[in-house]
């Protein structure tokens, strides 16, 4: 233990660099992924096809694995290639699936009495789906928000496999050359970014839960109505 | 008598060989056909036990040291390298005998070299080669500078591997290398993402995506002769079995069924139980 705090002190500035990549391909596939599964998942909830065809697609890109991935990836023009941007496309279409559920059962779940409630206060289809359903379906979101990035933190690990460095860099050395210590210092950080990502957006939700979203839903169907 | 201390689990009926192997073609093949010629050898049937596909020499090793396994195909200048950290002799001959005396320290045995050297090998594609006129790797040195490189991490990481080779050719390409997975470089080099990556020697990709292995001129890389590594116990009835595998795998057989199960996708078994045929009878 001591010897491997020691090994850490010694690499610190390379520990540094390598958890920084590993934070920006893991934000910016989560952001990426949410910026195409929020509405995805949105057009799941009104359309059955949109349903069936969405998730179905999803589900067979979570079963493909990562280096057989990589391996589609490589001759791609743009998207594709040696380094980061590979990764993340991968990164993204893997975290696709947990969003999308996220936003798609949120919003399915939703009282059909509150919708019934919020129709008959004459709102817009728009107005219902950012006054009412988008905020009740929040924990739903927020969950297959937290799932997607936890997921993303360990699974870009494997982008150090095709030049995308992150925390993966130390694993695979480690693997390479049978140090334990470069293992070690590649996977305990890794745990604890996704600790650290998912009590981050634990916090974001509830601020978000503050502000959005009242306690009931009666009193919150009156907030809306008076509010719009 | 002989096979009871090896098997100690006394419900087996016959004498019980748990074979190991790294999780790549070559080593697969040299699984299965240790797997095979146990399983042909004269005598009480064998209970062959395939733990293969083991994710690399640290695990293979760590698994033999425990006895989880009983016998895995290794390399002499691997074994040098990574498990006892010496530097690996240019000579063949002394890197064996080195090899043999480091493991018998752990109590472990090895087989006489197989036959074949499973080492770098720096490739290039055909038409690159054949465009920059490059044979050797002092060649590849007067034109890395407009050249992308991509190497496995076993390569950059290995005293052996990049950074030694760098220095003994003055090696400088266009960009740092891309640093991946080794199979992955492979495909980069095919899609033209690399020109240059560090492949084996006995790779069956070599011939199918077109690539040519430079020759190393200088002679920088050691020998990698292929062995088995074995426990004691195993040895009464691994002996015969590794005598009459021993030198019998050229360079040539070993790219060949490595070729027969990567570019042909025939099955690892089949392609060792065809090889073994071509063996005289013990």
């Amino acid at each position: 233990m001591r010897a491997w705090l020691q090994f850490l002190i010694f690499h610190r500035r390379e520990l540094l660099q390598l958890l920084l990549e590993h934070i920006g391909l893991v934000a910016a596939s989560t952001l990426i992924a949410a910026a195409i599964a929020l509405p995805l998942g949105i057009w799941a909830t009104r359309s059955r096809a949109a349903r069936r065809w969405g998730i179905g697609t999803a589900n067979i890109v979570q079963t493909i694995p990562s280096l057989a991935m990589f391996g589609f990836l490589l001759p791609l023009p743009l998207l594709g290639g040696v380094g980061a941007s590979s990764a993340i496309v991968a990164l993204v279409l893997y975290s696709l699936l947990p969003i999308m559920r996220g936003v798609y059962s949120g919003i399915a779940q939703v009282d059909p009495a509150v919708k019934e409630a919020a129709v008959a206060l004459g709102l817009t289809a728009r107005q219902r789906l950012w006054q009412v359903e988008l905020p009740l379906a929040l924990p739903s979101i927020f969950g297959g928000l937290r799932v997607a990035a936890v997921i993303a933190v360990g699974t870009a690990t494997i982008g150090a496999a095709i030049g995308a460095g992150g925390l993966g860099e130390f694993i695979f050395r480690g693997l390479a050359t049978a140090d334990n210590n470069l293992i070690l210092a590649g996977a305990v950080p890794a745990a604890l970014l996704a600790l650290a990502v998912d009590g981050l957006l634990g916090g974001l939700e509830s601020m978000l839960a503050r502000r959005y979203r009242p306690a009931a839903p009666p009193p919150a169907l009156a907030e809306t109505a008076s509010g719009a | 008598m002989l096979f009871a201390a090896v098997f100690a689990a006394g419900c087996h009926r016959g004498p019980r060989l748990v074979i190991g192997s790294k999780d790549f073609t070559e080593q697969i093949v040299l699984g299965e056909l240790l797997a095979d010629a146990a399983q042909q050898h004269p005598g009480p049937p064998v209970e062959v036990v395939r733990r293969f596909d083991l994710g690399g020499t640290l695990i293979c090793h760590r698994a033999l040291e425990a006895g989880r396994i009983s016998v895995y195909p290794e390399y002499t200048g691997t074994a040098l390298a990574d498990i006892f950290h010496q530097p690996p002799p240019a000579d063949a001959a002394a890197a064996w005998r080195q090899t043999r005396a480091d493991y018998a320290r752990l109590g472990l045995r090895i087989s006489p070299p197989l036959g074949f050297d499973d080492s770098f090998a720096i490739l290039v594609r055909q038409t690159t080669a054949t465009r920059l006129h490059l044979e050797t790797l002092s060649d590849l040195a007067r034109v890395a500078p407009r050249l992308r490189a991509g190497f496995g991490y076993e390569f950059m990481e290995r005293p052996d591997g990049y950074r030694g080779l760098a220095r003994a050719y003055h090696l400088h390409f266009a960009a740092p290398p891309h640093v991946m997975d080794l199979a992955l470089t492979y495909m980069a080099l095919a899609a033209r993402r690399v020109d240059v990556i560090a492949g084996d020697s006995t790779a069956g990709r070599i011939a199918a995506l077109h690539l040519r292995q430079l020759r190393d001129d200088r002679h920088f890389f050691p020998a990698y002769q292929a062995i088995y590594v074995y426990r004691p116990e195993a040895a009464p009835l691994l002996r015969p079995i590794l005598a009459r595998l021993a030198g019998r795998i050229s360079t040539a057989a070993m790219r060949a069924m490595n070729a027969e199960v990567d570019v042909d996708h025939q099955d690892p078994k089949a392609v060792a139980l065809r090889w073994l045929a071509t063996l005289p009878a013990q």
